[in-house]
């Protein structure tokens, strides 16, 4: 195929030349504005945005509820950094004089029963949930990314396997897995971690299947065959951007579910040890409680309401803002 | 590239879909496979590409150059794919990727088979785009802004942008209306003879293939029916399925040419 080479070699660099014309032409127009042939000016997409994730996160917050989600979010993150350096009271500095009390200006959500501070503990759970939240979508989409290659992969011995097992282990609760994953490691955050990746992971392989499988089946992953393309090239390039939409709602809702998690965990005694600020802590500590001090269950069951409610709303959004089919704005990018 | 096939045979489950196939295409020459639906004509180019189902059972071989396609190795049948053979397809709109800007889909092949930097293959992008028709500006849009007649320039685009020796084309015009075909396949040729390129061009349309090819073969069932000179073989079909394709395809013709006169 030796004369053939030099056969292509030679268009190659007749395009190469056609190439550097072209170049110039680019760099000369860099600026501002680009001019087109056709005399329109288009605005550059640089003056307002330098990246996909700037209009992204515009796009949400064009949306009221979105807007809602991006806030609440934010307010997460921001508290559980702050908690690191401040609170307004040493979660350790108890007050055994001062047990259930009520709102006051040294303690703003009141005291628990050890007469530790509410509002501290809160601030300081935010990071454990935030922490536990973050981790367990992360190994749930690694897992579930893994899973679901599998599972539409060419390969009929591996897929067929893949989705028997995913089928098989998906039967399990995911409170059975933290249960299970607490005999050997007891309570601690890794057996949330753990249990709601794989849980969730498994979910999360089934869910974005059926998108990935459309993918999988379509006639531009068989021209991108036809040309070469491996079949990580191919999950990379056209399987996983087609099924992300899914994946981002599926990952956010699970989110939400793995805060719901740890408070249900915690509450079980599988979850947070104690000593340890979680909002299942607080919920867990307080909820016996109820009938004499509503209002120390409050405030945590308030918190972790709005959180993942925000996490729902933040998935359903995101889901819109993402896809270059639904948001012509990602198109200008 | 030259093609040569000689006495293939695919069945799947028993169910023989091609056989005895002889195929020849010089180097340069733009041949046409011409049958009805489910006569085996995809099944042939998918052969050449070493695609086949894995279910498949094949028999005969297939020459390109002088690479055997038929058990070859998968790492030598992903080195000639995209590099020395491309392929533009049937139908535009569902043959590119929705959510993938346009130039990202034409650079991959490119990214795939050359060692370039970013602006460089970005550079040949815009230079293949301006070879279809396409203006500079179509490298950031989506599949979904672009007219059918677009979207399969767009598919010339990825197929011809490594220069591949060889192009097959299956039935690239069917899902398109009457003129955007005449366009499309000018296009083509234009492309192919330019490079120096072979081209296996199927298709079931007789005007599209006098248009497009100077040799072709007739398939029906799965068998080489008739060959011979384009021209010739419209002209003065020889086997009786032929003349029945021919003759309902020249009704068709006149049928369009009354309906335009009214």
């Amino acid at each position: 195929m030796t004369s053939k080479d030099e056969c292509s070699t030679t268009d190659t660099n007749q395009a190469s030349r056609e190439s550097t014309n072209m170049s110039q032409d680019i760099v000369s127009s860099v600026g501002n504005s680009v001019i087109q042939p056709s005399g329109k000016v288009f605005k550059s997409t640089k003056a307002r945005s330098s990246n996909k994730l700037t209009v992204v996160l515009r796009s949400i917050w064009q949306r009221g509820e979105g807007k809602f989600a991006l806030i609440v979010l934010a307010l997460w993150v921001a508290v559980s950094l702050v908690s690191l350096v401040w609170t307004p009271q040493s979660l350790w500095a108890t007050d055994g004089y001062h047990v259930w009390a009520k709102p006051s200006a040294a303690h703003w959500l009141g005291t628990d029963g050890t007469g530790a501070d509410v509002f501290s503990w809160l601030m300081a759970g935010a990071r454990t949930n935030l922490f536990i939240a973050i981790l367990a979508v992360v190994f749930a989409g690694a897992l579930g990314i893994l899973l679901m290659g599998a599972m539409v992969s060419r390969n009929s011995a591996l897929s067929n396997v893949s989705v028997v097992a995913v089928d098989a282990l998906i039967s399990i609760p995911t409170a059975l897995i933290a249960l299970i994953l607490a005999v050997p490691m007891g309570a601690s955050v890794a057996v949330i971690i753990i249990a709601c990746g794989i849980g969730y992971g498994l979910n999360l392989a089934r869910i974005a299947r059926p998108q990935a499988l459309l993918a999988a089946n379509s006639d531009y992953v068989a021209s991108s065959l036809s040309y070469g393309a491996s079949g990580f090239s191919v999950m990379l390039h056209h399987i996983l951007p087609n099924a992300m939409p899914t994946i981002m709602v599926q990952l956010s809702l699970s989110a939400g579910t793995a805060v719901l998690a740890e408070s249900g965990l915690t509450y079980l005694g599988v979850g947070v040890p104690s000593g340890v600020p979680s909002w299942g802590h607080s919920l867990a500590t307080s909820v016996k409680f109820i009938n004499v001090y509503p209002l120390t269950v409050l405030w945590p069951g308030l918190i972790v309401t709005v959180v993942v409610v925000a996490l729902n709303v933040f998935g359903d959004v995101l889901r819109d803002a993402i896809d270059p089919v639904t948001n012509p704005e990602l198109r200008e990018v | 590239m030259s093609v040569e096939v000689k006495q293939l045979g695919v069945s799947i489950a028993d169910k023989r879909i091609v056989q005895n196939v002889d195929l020849h295409i010089g180097d340069g020459e733009r041949v046409g496979l011409i049958g009805s639906s489910g006569s085996g004509k995809s099944m042939i180019s998918k052969a050449m590409f070493g695609l086949l189902p894995t279910n498949a059972q094949i028999s005969g071989s297939v020459m390109l150059g002088d690479t055997q396609i038929i058990g070859a190795d998968e790492t030598v049948l992903a080195s000639l794919r995209g590099r020395y053979v491309g392929a533009v397809f049937q139908n535009p709109a569902s043959s590119l990727n929705p959510v993938l800007a346009v130039g990202k889909q034409i650079e991959l092949p490119l990214k795939l088979h050359y060692d370039l930097d970013k602006a460089d293959r970005q550079a040949r992008v815009a230079a293949m785009l301006e070879k279809v028709g396409l203006d500079e500006t179509t490298a950031q849009k989506y599949p979904s802004e672009l007219s059918g007649g677009q979207q399969q320039r767009v598919g010339i685009a990825t197929a011809l942008i490594t220069s591949p020796r060889l192009i097959i084309a299956d039935e690239p015009t069917t899902a398109l209306d009457s003129i955007t075909q005449r366009q499309i396949v000018d296009l083509l040729v234009s492309l192919v003879d330019k490079a120096g390129a072979s081209m296996l061009f199927i298709t079931h349309d007789f005007s599209v293939l006098a248009r497009a090819t100077t040799r072709c073969y007739v398939l029906d069932n799965g068998q080489i029916i008739e060959f011979g000179d384009t021209s010739d073989l419209l002209n003065n079909p020889q086997n009786g399925q032929t003349k029945k394709l021919v003759g309902a395809a020249r009704e068709l013709t006149l049928q369009r040419k009354r309906d335009s006169d009214d």
